[in-house]
């Protein structure tokens, strides 16, 4: 009985502390929620912790339910971001696959190979990313105009993956650092090659690694506002975050739209997470290392 | 040596040249007059760095991205380590409680600028609704009317928006501590702390050093958090506020160019001390 | 291991190429301008079958078109074939002739029914074509006045006090009088508005502050602001608040004057489904000490930059915007008002114009801030006026601190 009290005490403070965490993490969220479905006019007068008189019209803008008020057809912004979503989507995921697996192999390179100026090149790329984005983007843009690459996916993905590779290849160094090399070389004598034993043995074990730099690649890339807003100038490759600032017209701010965007573009990204952290526990290792 | 030299390359020909070479051609021109506004753009050795130095707004706004730095890197790290020590430890529910801890880096950036402005809202703020329904201040607050207080406030958002990379990095490193480890120590008679100290620690020490250093170059970037919540304000204004004022609302590109030059080599320097630290005391023979 | 070199190599190259090529077609016209120059569909539609051109029509939001408009110009490319111009930019990108004179492109009538066309004006050249004449005008709640028992709209700083005090004791609203002090443009331009307000100017014609002195205009006005904010007829929390905040407040009937109000937001007051003080709203000439209700014109423009790729079409898309049907769409559907004071009083005539005849009389007093046009040095004074306009409000600084410190943001602004 008397055993039990400690524990107890030990469960009572874990709950507390996922309960802090929720409430740190949601509350905001929550209260752009909430914003989202109050009614223009009631957003200046008494706030409350519950939506007096909750409406869907500023996600009915959002989908396209085109309205009229005192005679002006209010136009449906749906178009525009369907378009800005998918945008976000694909370029976001498009960096988060070329990065993880320029890293993946690009950090087994410089853990497990040798190769003249091998340190000197690691930490200099890890070293730009402290660079702002304001320190390039002149001399970048040039440099994207005479390839031809302004507003084209392939341009914006790739200078995601210059931003963030940095990132992920400091991750996967370490992951790999931290592995021990006997695996490996069981499977050379075994007879594997390089590419194998990297692929088919590492790579598995390295999961959790690879799924963290995925997660935060694709994050990194779902927030991005200063690179697309001057390489996606139209809605060809324009993402929801250089869509958004938008809804502030001049005279009008359309707090509750925003809002109800904002809510719906953190959709995707936890879908993602909720799918890949899966990955990204120590279960799928254990087997692999017996 | 091949396969070296295919792994690599990817590597060496985006970095290099979407970085490094926009980067030269940014450090030479911060060594010339590069104003569109004039005709020819003269070279000026360290004239553009030199005026930084005596400007006095320039000044202050270092000033004030230290405080990020610090407010953020402490914040970031000791709440990012406590919710990746909380992930690791439960069971069952974590991909949600995962999925919940990144969600406020999902928010766009300008959704959850705006957000926080609601909640500092002087008059119909969820902030003040809240201190004073608890007693705790007796009238509404203009919270950034105080420059100590505006600037942990910025801080506190970019906190929000931040830590969920921390935890991301430093729970990954903590799925990679094989169990046994802890056991052992179990069995050496080591309680929750000394096992903390003596083998979480060092094992996560690479992590940590990740973690640590991004949160101070996200910091020292700090740039939407305060130019929504309290625009040009000379208490808020951040070092790459000034850069962007400089370069592209008065159109003195090198000059902006070099304070940014500065900011990057301020926010490398500061990483190398703690990247260092860490791998200096965790190292274990 | 050659051949996986290669291979890599081979597979980036294409794919680079094929997914760039698709970019300008033979008669393409790109055009970027702000969330309020979001042309409606039909409007687009319409040019592309009356000219024969595509017209791309690009939208970004406020503060980040300069940063695009500035990267792209000095990487030497044209940011699109016609872009915004603000006012306050002539000064820069006049200096660094970033835009082409256009006043062989456009009919001398039509400029000549656009009032604010000279503040367009670089070195002689006109490089805008206003497309949104925004000027200033005092807007106020008359309910709120009516409850107070005041008759009619103030037409003296002095009365505008008096009015405001007589609303706060009348319990009607805590904060009668609606200014922007946070440290963003907005309120440089209010303390700007009130200078010509209390009859005067900033700067003589060689660009010497006339603000320090404390009977000067420049010093009373941000006097004004300040003692109102500490007489508690301004909102505290008005430190923190932009323009578009403080239209927010009017609103919802928090604010009695939006007091450097924009004539254009005329429409969106009045509007039952925006507004909560729809039925309430009046507009009158700004206050005035000297008799002259005079005002600040703040128009946007739209001009072509040198590096345009297709600046014919570029030109007969500013014509085509300036046409009074073309005029009257913007104004009904984004609430910019007409240019040409031929279609503003069209637009009066037909009556949709809230207040349309006090609109028009302001319309006819419309000063731009500078005789001689924007400075370059403007952003820096701007930024540097907002900032400390922010720390005197914030009871950092005095008023007598202040106006200095602002009078050498100017000296350092010009000297730069």
């Amino acid at each position: 009985m008397l055993r039990l009290v400690p524990s107890l005490l030990s469960r009572l403070g874990l709950l507390l502390a996922v309960a802090l965490l929720i409430v740190w993490s949601l509350g905001p969220v929550y209260w752009s929620f909430v914003t989202s479905i109050t009614p223009p006019l009631d957003l200046f007068g008494d706030t409350s912790f519950w939506p007096k008189h909750p409406t869907l019209q500023h996600y009915a803008k959002l989908f396209g339910a085109t309205s009229l008020s005192q005679g002006n057809a209010v136009q449906s912004v749906w178009p525009q971001f369907s378009a800005a979503l998918v945008n976000s989507i694909v370029t976001a995921a498009g960096a988060t696959l070329v990065t993880v697996v320029v890293a993946a192999a690009g950090a087994y390179a410089f853990v497990r190979m040798k190769f003249p100026g091998r340190d000197i090149c690691f930490y200099l790329v890890v070293a730009t990313l402290a660079i702002p984005a304001y320190t390039v983007m002149i001399p970048l843009y040039r440099l994207m105009i005479s390839l031809r690459l302004i507003d084209t996916y392939v341009g914006i993905v790739l200078i995601y993956v210059s931003a963030f590779l940095p990132l992920a290849l400091w991750l996967m160094r370490s992951v790999y650092q931290a592995m021990p090399i006997s695996l490996e070389e069981a499977a050379w004598l075994d007879g594997a090659g390089r590419v194998y034993t990297l692929v088919f043995i590492v790579l598995p074990l390295a999961a959790p690694g690879l799924i963290a730099s995925a997660i935060l690649t694709f994050l990194n890339a779902w927030g991005q506002f200063m690179v697309p807003l001057v390489f996606s100038p139209t809605l060809a490759t324009k993402p929801l975050t250089v869509l958004l600032p938008e809804f502030v017209t001049r005279n009008y701010v359309d707090y509750g739209l925003m809002n109800a965007a904002g809510i719906f573009a953190i959709v995707p990204p936890v879908l993602i997470v909720l799918f890949l952290n899966r990955y990204l526990v120590s279960g799928l290792m254990a087997g692999a290392t017996k | 040596m091949a396969l070296a030299a295919v792994f690599v390359l990817p590597i060496l020909v985006i970095m290099g040249g979407l970085v490094f070479y926009p980067l030269a051609v940014s450090t030479v021109d911060s060594f010339y007059r590069v104003d569109p506004m004039r005709p020819d753009t003269p070279f000026v050795g360290f004239a553009n760095y030199a005026r930084l130095v005596t400007d006095s707004t320039v000044q202050a706004s270092w000033f004030n991205t230290l405080a990020y730095v610090v407010f953020a890197v402490v914040l970031e790290t000791l709440g990012g380590l406590g919710a990746a020590l909380l992930l690791d430890r439960i069971r069952h529910g974590r991909r949600w409680l995962l999925a919940i801890t990144v969600l406020p880096w999902c928010l766009p950036p300008v959704v959850n600028a705006i957000v926080w402005m609601w909640i500092f809202n002087p008059s119909y703020g969820l902030l003040n609704k809240v201190l004073l329904g608890l007693g705790l201040i007796a009238q509404n607050k203009v919270w950034f009317n105080d420059q100590a207080t505006a600037l942990f406030l910025v801080s506190l958002v970019h906190v929000w928006r931040m830590m969920p990379l921390t935890a991301v990095i430093l729970l990954a490193a903590l799925q990679s501590i094989p169990g046994e480890l802890y056991e052992a120590a179990k069995l050496d008679g080591a309680g929750p702390v000394k096992s903390f100290r003596l083998v979480t620690l060092p094992l996560i020490a690479g992590g940590l050093a990740i973690a640590l250093s991004q949160s101070t170059v996200f910091a020292f970037n700090l740039f939407d958090e305060a130019w929504i919540l309290a625009g040009s304000s000379i208490d808020t204004r951040s070092v790459i506020i000034q850069v962007y004022l400089t370069a592209f609302q008065s159109m003195r590109l090198s000059s902006g160019m070099a304070l940014s030059i500065l900011a990057m080599i301020g926010s490398l320097a500061v990483s190398l001390v703690y990247v260092l630290k860490v791998y200096r005391e965790t190292r274990y023979d | 291991m050659k051949r996986r070199l290669f291979l890599a190599a081979a597979m980036v190259m294409p794919l680079a190429l094929s997914l760039s090529g698709a970019a300008q077609a033979a008669d393409n016209l790109s055009v970027l301008l702000p969330p309020w120059g979001t042309l409606p569909k039909d409007m687009t539609d319409k040019f592309a079958a009356e000219r024969g051109v595509a017209l791309d029509a690009q939208t970004l939001g406020w503060d980040d078109i300069l940063t695009k408009i500035v990267t792209s110009s000095v990487a030497g490319t044209a940011p699109a074939d016609a872009t915004e111009l603000d006012w306050s930019w002539i000064g820069r990108f006049g200096a660094a002739k970033w835009y082409v004179p256009l006043e062989d492109k456009i009919d001398p009538k039509i400029i000549a029914d656009i009032p604010t066309a000279s503040i367009f004006q670089y070195d002689g050249h006109l490089i805008g074509v206003t497309y949104s004449n925004d000027f200033r005008v005092l807007i106020y709640n008359k309910a709120h006045l009516a409850k107070a028992n005041v008759a009619a709209a103030p037409k003296t700083p002095d009365e505008l006090i008096a009015t405001a005090k007589a609303v706060k004791a009348a319990k009607i609203a805590e904060f009668p009088i609606g200014l922007p002090l946070s440290a963003t443009e907005g309120t440089s331009t209010a303390w700007y508005l009130l200078t010509k307000v209390f009859g005067g100017d900033l700067f003589d014609k060689d660009f010497k502050p006339l603000f320090i002195d404390p009977n000067s205009p420049g010093y009373k006005a941000l006097n004004f602001e300040i003692t109102a904010l500490k007489d508690g007829l301004i909102d505290p929390a008005a430190t923190g608040l932009k323009d578009v905040d403080v239209q927010e407040l009017f609103k919802a009937g928090k604010i009695t004057f939006d007091v450097a109000g924009w004539a254009g937001n005329m429409a969106l007051y009045s509007d039952a489904s925006k507004s909560q003080v729809a039925n309430d709203v009046a507009a009158a000439l700004m206050p005035s000490t000297i008799g002259k209700a005079r005002t600040l014109g703040l128009p946007e423009a739209v001009g072509i930059p040198v590096k345009a790729a297709n600046p014919k079409a570029a030109a007969a898309f500013i014509a085509w915007l300036l046409k009074p049907e073309n005029e009257i769409v913007l104004y009904d559907q984004l609430g910019d008002m007409p240019a040409r004071l031929s279609v503003l009083k069209q637009l009066n005539d037909s009556g949709k114009l809230k207040d349309g005849n006090v609109l028009l009389a302001q319309a006819a007093l419309v000063e731009p801030l500078f005789t001689q046009g924007a400075p370059s040095w403007y952003p820096d004074f701007s930024t540097a006026v907002a900032t400390i306009i922010n720390q005197a409000a914030k009871d950092q600084i005095s008023v007598d601190k202040a106006v200095t410190a602002i009078a050498k943001a100017a000296a350092d602004a010009q000297a730069n």
